[in-house]
């Protein structure tokens, strides 16, 4: 075992009780207070307003799939589709999503139809709202930009794994006015976002959806969780530092 | 019911041995591992049909139905249908017209595009650097530091300019984004954990939601 693996044991081998225990507490009903983030408060919104203009809501889940390195941003994004889409069922105003890989594509299409039930004509409407647009970074902008343009949107929503043309996507939705949240994890594209929408999701909020907005007792243990390793992490960082400049 | 427990136990199965595998050498569990991730590939490979009928789909409907922009889609089924056929009749990308297509076709407007981005930059950035709070006016002040040391008139300007914005993506810079990485990866680790223990079901069929959220 060499030492990246000596060290993700260690990790698994702290990570995995406070998880556990972080989510027996919260399902006991002990409740930590979640900082305020106002992009989740938006998001609540953003369906509310798309109804009432009696436009559309888009919802982009990026570049990522279901079998790469960036699949924790895609289930980001689709653990938000989710409540986005249990809103818009209730007025029967599906979202439009759109997608760049097409591993992706049964899950969206999943979580659209869920809130229908038996109502197979509807689940089957939401169903065909969800778009594969092109697996190029490049070619799936220039998709998104037609979609934001013409057919009517009023609320953009982009949540995922984004590259350089997370700008051209965002600048398209600014220019028209769309309520726009954006989340990305690549520090690199967290600017883009910063500029071009209206409330954003940096770095591991986009992985809060599900504590946030549906309130699941596990995501909230997880947050909890997340936390209690950041100060392990930082704890360690400093005593090393200490004793590499001591001795 | 019974597709749910099965669809979770194979997840969590499948998920741990490739998990075991990364932390231990033994030649079955190797072998296993191996199996279900090129079976991974496999499975994704046919996503790719699954996507073709999608944009078959939506834009038929869209062309059917005359909806606003149906003639693009139009041009969009005709340019796959015409690369498909190129595809199929001259031996798959690797073929000279087939790279023909690519090179003369597709990556020319894919340049175009991206080139756009310089533009789109300059707006995104005229908005940003708004000072509406705080947090924007400490964007903007760092935002023109770091431009004014990037440029050769910065330094003749004032040739600390090129010291301090080293020292501003060296330090600040550099620890806020070490500082979104490390939650990104405590984030990464946990949605991933919770789908190894099958707390979270992406895979799985759902049911509607029977409570208000």
């Amino acid at each position: 075992m060499n030492e990246t693996q000596r060290v993700m044991l260690l990790f698994l081998v702290v990570f995995l009780p406070a998880l556990y225990l972080a989510g027996r507490r919260v399902q006991r009903g002990i409740l930590p207070d979640l900082r305020l983030i106002p992009a989740f408060d938006a998001l609540r919104g953003v369906t509310a307003r798309a109804i009432e203009t009696g436009r559309a809501l888009h919802v982009s889940l990026g570049l990522g799939g279901i079998t790469g390195d960036v699949t924790a941003d895609s289930l980001a994004g689709i653990s938000v589709l989710e409540y986005l889409a249990d809103q818009s069922a209730a007025a029967g105003a599906p979202p439009i999503v759109t997608l760049a890989d097409p591993t992706l594509l049964p899950l969206a299409q999943d979580v659209v139809r869920r809130p229908y039930g038996p109502d197979r004509e509807g689940a089957a409407r939401a169903a065909r709202h969800v778009r594969w647009i092109a697996p190029e970074s490049a070619a799936y902008a220039a998709g998104v930009m037609g979609v934001l343009g013409g057919e009517g949107v009023d609320a953009n929503v982009m949540i995922g794994a984004f590259g350089d043309e997370y700008l051209l996507m965002g600048e398209a939705a600014s220019r028209r006015g769309m309520a726009h949240v954006g989340g990305a994890s690549d520090p690199n594209v967290l600017p883009f976002v910063f500029a071009t929408a209206d409330e954003t999701l940096m770095g591991e909020d986009m992985y809060a959806a599900g504590a946030y907005l549906s309130g699941r007792p596990w995501h909230i243990g997880s947050l909890l969780a997340q936390d209690f390793m950041r100060w392990v992490i930082v704890a360690g960082i400093v005593a090393l530092v200490v004793v590499k400049t001591v001795f | 019911m019974v597709s749910r427990i099965l669809s979770t136990v194979v997840a969590m199965t499948a998920g741990l041995l490739v998990l075991a595998n990364f932390f231990f050498y033994s030649d079955p569990i190797g072998a296993l591992s191996l199996y279900l991730v090129r079976t991974a590939s496999v499975v994704a490979a046919f996503a790719l049909v699954l996507g073709g009928v999608n944009v078959l789909t939506v834009h038929l409907n869209k062309i059917y139905s005359r909806d606003k922009g149906w003639g693009y889609s139009m041009v969009l089924l005709g340019a796959l249908l015409f690369t498909l056929g190129v595809g199929f009749l001259t031996g798959g990308p690797a073929s000279i017209p087939m790279q023909n297509i690519f090179e003369t076709v597709l990556f020319p407007l894919e340049a175009t595009l991206f080139s756009l981005l310089a533009f789109f930059v300059v707006t995104a950035a005229y908005r940003a650097f708004r000072v509406k709070s705080f947090e924007t006016g400490l964007f903007v002040v760092f935002g023109l530091i770091v431009l004014l040391g990037q440029v050769p008139v910065g330094a003749m300007l004032w040739d600390q300019f090129p010291v301090i914005k080293d020292w501003v993506l060296d330090v600040p810079a550099m620890a806020g984004a070490r500082g979104i990485l490390l939650g990104v990866a405590l984030g990464t680790a946990a949605t991933g954990l919770r789908v190894l223990l099958g707390i979270d079901r992406p895979y799985a069929d759902r049911r509607p939601p029977t409570t208000d959220r």
